[in-house]
């Protein structure tokens, strides 16, 4: 080794000659370590005494001589000692100087690395854990160089994690990491690299569970690792800090069970218990470790799922609803895991039994029906955002109402823990609107007389001018200066007007009703904080509601509000109509506006008593006398005060939204509910003025800043309606309940693009349970071809069609069978009677069995036939040669062989070589022909698709459908599409057959092979499950009352088909080319 | 259903089928003018066709206006010939079905002993009779009987009887009513337009409320409040009619109900066994229906 350049005199103090010894050693290493270890010895000799500082040195030296490279390591050594010995006692400071030896026997550089993270590793530690430190590093360590560079990365992260994590716990990182070393270096050196960031996002008490998993996830997915460390601090930071440990524990151990898709599993449970309140993840995981021993998945799944069952059940329901996939759990697991994941129909029933809430899309049907009867009329039953939707004036989310044409409810209610009250409140809600509806509110007639009250509105001079008004209310209105008053006030005397007559005629409401009106009551604003005008509404609304005892008003002005609750009170007695609402609202606009909206003391409101008495006295005093104007005395005594801007009362929820203005002018843009019947055309112009001075018509928010915008808005959606292009009466949804509805028209002049939707239910045989509408199905028409293919066919086959018709001709019953032999009838049997005149007088005993009668025999025969339009049937039938003699008709010449090749199309076409869908439509025109002879009812149909959510099934020909040559331009058009989910499929044709009411109920199903399609089955190469999808849905077809028939010219059908139909009829047509010839044979045999 | 003053039938008694005639006045409420043109038509000989749904009185208008038509009938007394006005008509009702066959209405042979005996059938009985011949549900009986409703009907007024080779001319007071309802019957089963138009057709549907009241109430025994809100309770039900009930609730059923409450029965249970679960096997309408009844009784 060559001298140090620079000379090195040694420290006077510093002349041990084992010292120098050592320091001769050293000096055979590269220069950078003398110096370094000079420079320490300097430092360290006034610390220590020399028997220590030779010992340290001696260790030095002991480091250095490990190996080639192991003098970095021993000036490394030298450079932080002493910092080292700041921290450490000379006891301990020996051991961790041996613990650094030790890692230099296996590689210099991981103990350069511990000693290099030493001096700030060293305070997270206590003295004696040194060595352990050293050894978790060493642990990492395999011999390699990967290994030994991800150790030393280890102890170089050392003091940020050592700052995040007890030395204990660090082990479990160590672990972890080392677990992911054997599968990737660079995985577990990123990982590393990240822990201690990850550790720090972490609560304390969290990071070790948080660790464990992590081992956990590292062995049982490791490509996973990366994605736990950077997404586990946000996932769990979202639990329940108390449940955490609790969380990840049961997810390790999910983990351990189905490998790979715990670490997934993990993330979605986590994400679902954020959605939960904090409060019962306890609870929800003490429960998913109940379905632990039988079912991993189930467990998770049973997380997932419980905040959207929370949102519909209560907490005590919840462990009931578990209680029951449990029980089936036991049963299956794969049932149970369907349970849980909500994929079960039993799941959603047994959440809708346990659920005390009431959602619309349950019942709106019922309701629907209910308020059909109650109206007479056509009303379609809805949700209210389908109202705000349309954009027209309604914004509320919350206030039943109607528009004349339906009735909009809240989605879900979910008031009260019981099932049947909150049905209730629906039903209040409906009866009130529909009662709206039943008892003309709309139908306002500006000339009708009234019947309690003087018509005062026909001489009451209009506020304003400008154009006539639109409707009869719009002129009604247009007589006040304030309307939004003469508005709410209309509203709580027709409001009053409604609810008398339907307690009347509808007494079975009645208890529900007073509930909601209790409610509402204890609900209003005290009336103490109002102005004097709005409390005086605010009087006359608990007045309306039955609370007349909750009136409260300054008894010095007491005469003010006497007469209107008075004219109210008079609506609640008598057998008011609307224009009585009117005329009631007209005078209480007359009293109430003269009250000026200036707030009184507290202590100025005194109860004041309810009309009751003076009621029927009043009654016999003229009409039109009550009304005259607030006496101006007590007005007096409120001038002076400054009036505030008067605010419409708080709504009563029950009684929802009553906009009558918008919806008479709605009623006539339609031409409903007008005498005249005929639409009055409206003007834009006209409908703006509607718009701009209606107080009934809110928008919402985000168009605040800009009015004219939110008009011209509504304007468009308005004109949009009246043009026709949207109808509203129109029930969207209602199809969508699995529910069939026919609309084809049979003239298919314009055919319809819009294919309507179905949704059906999927069976599950592991789970032996449906999954609710699983499968959406989308019914179109078969666009038309040409004509030319039926005629051509048929002529093609004359001979076979002759036989065909010839065959099926026989099939047709006689009109009348005789029936002979019976005790009576419409004739005698002369032959009976003969042989019973000769046997009496043979003396033999006789017959009395001697007429006949003639029994009429219809045949009554529906018939579905399916056909698998699946792309499998596009295969030939017979496999050509493809090269043939005419091979060399053509040499290289890519022109010719164009040429060659589509006249071999072309021969192909027309020629007997034909493809599976090819005989099947044969098959098809050749029944088509043979069924029109007979007069059976029959639907053919087609069906394909891809995926759970687009089964297509093709129209060719409905059953009530007469044949036309629009059916033979369809038939030409059966074309292969894709695959062949058979069982939504088979549920259609099932509910189309039920429409048909003939006693014969038959579905053919004619397919190439077994059912298949994407996600039919656990994956590509499974079968069971499509099975035993449409073997159940053969299975329904027969509970309904129609028989299944399954015709497959798959070769290997018998296997499947044997399962799939069991006792239902199949069969395998081995000669695919005899279908044709097969299928009116077998037609004959099914029905005769 | 019978008046609940009547004394009690302790014993079976029976007519000839043509002699059969109302002793007491059947109850029947008149809704509109179709006593004026019954007793018009019968007048004038011009067979009537009722139509209508179940159970909203047609039958018996039919006895109503037998009671109340009479016809001169000659009596002999003491040796001298007189002529009165008899009290009421005959009515011959016959319920038709599928099998329903001429034969089964003209008569047959019959064998008795050593030979063979002719029996009129109702038809027969009622043209030798001078009876109202009524056939509920004319549509259902077989094609074939239109062969003898034909030249009943015009004025001919005779009954071939083809078996017997004789031709029968109806006596005075015969008239021919046919019922059929057009709601429930298919497309197949309609009558035939050469057979309608034989016929002056007087419609028929459920009464207005307050004379459905009165009508339930008066064959119920019930009290009339409760007759009205059951009255009410049809009307709102038979707005259901073709959405998804084929039928509303009939007048019968509504004097079942009325019956059943009068025994205290709860209304509302009364209802359901009489109205809801006759009408309809669907539990969605099952349950609206409820929600109806359950809205206006308590």
């Amino acid at each position: 080794m060559p001298d140090s350049p620079r000379p090195h005199s040694p420290k006077p103090g510093a002349p041990e000659p084992a010292l120098a010894a050592i320091r001769e050693a050293l000096a055979t290493f590269p220069p950078p370590l003398l110096q370094e270890f000079d420079e320490a010895c300097t430092q360290l000799q006034e610390r220590l005494d020399a028997d220590a500082l030779l010992a340290w040195a001696d260790e030095g030296l002991a480091v250095a001589r490990h190996s080639l490279r192991a003098w970095e390591a021993a000036s490394v050594y030298c450079r932080v000692s002493a910092a080292v010995l700041d921290q450490l006692p000379l006891s301990h400071f020996q051991a961790w100087a041996g613990s650094g030896r030790d890692l230099a026997a296996d590689s210099p550089a991981l103990a350069a690395a511990y000693f290099r993270a030493s001096p700030t590793a060293l305070p997270h530690l206590a003295p004696a854990q040194a060595p352990d430190w050293a050894e978790q590093g060493r642990l990492l360590y395999r011999g390699t160089w990967k290994s030994g560079s991800l150790a030393a990365q280890y102890f170089d992260v050392s003091p940020a994690i050592l700052s995040q994590l007890p030395l204990g716990q660090t082990r479990l990182l160590v672990e972890l990491i080392d677990a992911l070393a054997g599968h990737s270096y660079e995985l577990a050196s990123a990982c590393l690299g990240m822990s201690a960031a990850v550790l720090g996002e972490l609560d304390r008490a969290d990071r070790a569970p948080v660790l464990e998993f992590g081992s956990i996830v590292a062995n049982t997915a490791w490509a996973d690792a990366r994605n736990y460390f950077e997404r586990s601090p946000g996932a769990i930071k979202r639990v329940d800090p108390q449940q955490r440990a609790r969380f990840l524990a049961l997810s390790g151990r999910v983990a351990l069970m189905v490998g790979r898709q715990g670490h997934p599993y993990f993330l979605d449970a986590a994400a679902a218990l954020a959605e939960a309140d904090d409060a019962v993840h306890g609870r929800v995981i003490a429960l998913a470790e109940q379905l632990l021993p039988h079912s991993g998945l189930a467990a998770m799944e049973f997380i997932k799922s419980s905040p959207a069952v929370l949102a519909r059940v209560s907490h005590d329901d919840l462990a009931r609803w578990h209680a029951q996939g449990l029980a089936i759990l036991q049963k299956s697991a794969a049932g149970g895991e369907a349970f849980f994941r909500l994929e079960s129909a039993k799941g959603e029933e047994v959440i809708q039994g346990l659920s005390s809430r009431v959602e619309l899309e349950n019942v709106a049907e019922l309701i629907r029906l209910y308020c059909r009867a109650l109206t007479g009329a056509d009303v379609a039953v809805l949700p209210l955002d389908a109202l705000a939707e349309r954009g027209v004036g309604w914004v509320s989310q919350s206030s039943p109402t109607t528009e004349g044409t339906a009735i909009y409810l809240p989605a879900v209610v979910e008031e009260h823990n019981d099932k049947a009250l909150n049905f209730s409140i629906y039903k209040v809600f409906a009866t009130h609107q529909a009662g709206r509806l039943e008892f003309d509110s709309f139908h306002f007639r500006f000339a009708r007389p009234a019947t309690l009250f003087d018509d005062r509105r026909l001489t009451r001079a209009p506020a304003r001018d400008g154009e006539p008004a639109l409707t009869d209310m719009e002129r009604f209105f247009d007589l006040f200066d304030d309307r939004r008053l003469i508005a709410d006030l209309f509203t709580i005397v027709e409001d009053t007007r409604i609810d008398t007559i339907l307690r009347r005629e509808y007494p079975g409401v009645r208890t529900a009703f007073e509930r909601l009106q209790r409610a509402a009551v204890v609900r209003r604003r005290a009336l103490e904080t109002m102005p004097v005008r709005e409390a005086a509404v605010e009087n006359l609304v608990r007045l309306s509601l039955d609370a007349g005892d909750t009136i409260q008003w300054p008894p010095e002005i007491a005469a003010l509000i006497k007469t209107p609750l008075r004219i109210l009170a008079r609506i609640r007695d008598g057998d008011a109509s609307v224009e009585d609402s009117a005329e009631a609202a007209l005078r209480l606009y007359e009293w109430i506006a003269s009250i000026p909206n200036v707030q009184l003391d507290e202590s100025q409101w005194l109860p004041a008593d309810p009309p009751e008495e003076e009621v029927t006295e009043e009654q016999d005093v003229p009409q039109g006398d009550e009304s005259l104007s607030a006496p101006a005395a007590t007005t007096a005594s409120l001038s002076g005060r400054s009036p505030q801007a008067y605010q419409s009362p708080e709504p009563v929820d029950f009684r929802g939204d009553f906009k009558p203005e918008l919806v008479q002018m709605l009623l006539q843009m339609r031409g409903e509910g007008m005498d005249e019947g005929e639409p009055v055309p409206i003007t834009p112009e006209q409908l703006k003025e509607l718009i701009e001075k209606s107080a009934e018509i809110e928008f919402t928010e985000d168009d605040d800043g800009d009015l004219d915008g939110a008009v011209s808005t509504m304007l468009d959606n308005l004109m949009e309606e009246m043009a026709g292009t949207r109808v509203p009466s129109d029930t969207p949804g209602q199809q969508l309940q699995g529910d069939y509805a026919s609309s084809h028209d049979p003239g298919d002049a314009s055919l319809p693009d819009d294919p309507q939707s179905f949704f059906y239910d999927e069976w599950d045989f592991r789970a032996n349970d449906y999954k609710p509408r699983w499968c959406r199905l989308q019914q179109r028409t078969l666009p038309g071809g040409e004509v030319d293919f039926y005629n051509h066919t048929l002529s093609e086959n004359a001979a076979l069609v002759q036989e065909t018709r010839k065959q099926f001709e026989l099939l047709r019953p006689e009109l009348f069978r005789k029936i002979k032999h019976l005790p009576d009838g419409e004739e005698f049997d002369l032959d009976a009677v003969v042989e019973w005149i000769v046997q009496r007088a043979a003396g033999a005993p006789t017959d009395s069995n001697l007429f006949y009668r003639r029994n009429k025999i219809e045949r009554d025969v529906t018939v579905g036939f399916l056909l698998d339009m699946s792309a499998s049937t596009d295969e030939e039938i017979h496999r050509r040669k493809r090269f043939g003699a005419d091979d060399a008709a053509f040499d290289d010449d890519p022109r010719k062989y164009f040429t060659w090749w589509a006249q071999k199309r072309a021969r192909e076409a027309g020629q007997p070589s034909k493809r599976i869908i090819d005989l099947e439509k044969d098959a098809i025109v050749l029944l088509t022909e043979a069924l029109e002879s007979i007069g059976d009812m029959y639907g053919i149909y087609g069906f394909s698709g891809y995926g759970r959510d687009n089964v297509e099934f093709y129209v060719i020909k409905d059953i009530e459908e007469p044949f036309s040559d629009g059916i033979k331009k369809r038939i030409d058009k059966i074309t292969p599409v894709r695959s062949t989910r058979m069982g939504p499929a088979i549920r259609h044709a099932i509910v189309k057959l039920k429409e048909a009411r003939s006693k014969v109920r038959i579905l053919v199903v004619i397919s190439d092979g077994r059912p298949q399609d994407h996600g039919y089955g656990r994956d590509r190469t499974e079968k069971e499950y499509a099975i035993h999808d449409t073997k159940m849905a053969l299975t329904e077809a027969r509970r309904e009352g129609v028989t299944p028939f399954c015709l497959t010219v798959d070769r290997q059908g018998h296997d499947y088909l044997q399962e799939m139909c069991q006792d239902m009829g199949y069969e395998v047509v081995s000669d695919i080319a005899s279908l044709p010839r097969h299928l009116p044979a077998l037609y004959r045999r099914l029905t005769r | 259903m019978t008046s609940q003053t009547e004394a009690p039938i302790t014993e079976y008694r029976s007519w000839a089928v043509e002699e059969f005639r109302f002793q007491e006045e059947p109850y029947y409420v008149p809704v509109g003018d179709e006593v004026e043109l019954f007793r018009a038509a019968w007048n004038s000989k011009i067979p009537v066709l009722l139509k209508g749904p179940t159970g909203c009185g047609k039958t018996r208008f039919v006895e109503y206006m037998a009671f109340h038509l009479n016809r001169p009938v000659v009596v002999s007394r003491d040796g001298r010939k007189e002529i009165m006005q008899e009290s009421s008509l005959p009515l011959v009702t016959v319920a038709c079905h599928e099998d329903l066959t001429a034969s089964d209405l003209v008569g047959r042979y019959l064998l008795e002993g050593q030979e063979t005996v002719w029996i009129d059938g109702p038809l027969t009985r009622a043209v030798k009779a001078g009876a109202i011949c009524y056939l509920d549900e004319v549509v259902e009986a077989r094609k074939d009987t239109t062969v003898l409703i034909h030249p009943l009907t015009d004025h001919r007024r005779i009954l071939p009887v083809e078996k017997k080779s004789q031709l029968l001319q109806a006596r005075d007071g015969f008239l021919l009513v046919i019922s059929f309802n057009p709601g429930y019957q298919s497309a197949l089963k309609d009558l035939k337009q050469s057979t309608r138009q034989r016929f002056v057709a007087i419609e028929f549907d459920y009464p207005p409320r307050e004379i459905e009241a009165e009508i339930v109430q008066h064959e119920s025994g019930l009290d009339a409040e409760t007759a009205l809100r059951l009255a009410k309770m049809a009307e709102k039900v038979r707005h259901l009619r073709e959405h998804g009930l084929s039928e509303g609730a009939s007048t019968r059923l509504l004097i079942y109900a009325g019956s059943l409450i009068r025994q205290g029965i709860a209304p509302r249970r009364a209802c359901q066994i009489a109205i809801v679960w006759s009408l309809t096997d669907d539990a969605e309408i099952q349950r609206s229906v409820e929600e109806v009844i359950a809205s206006i009784f308590e």
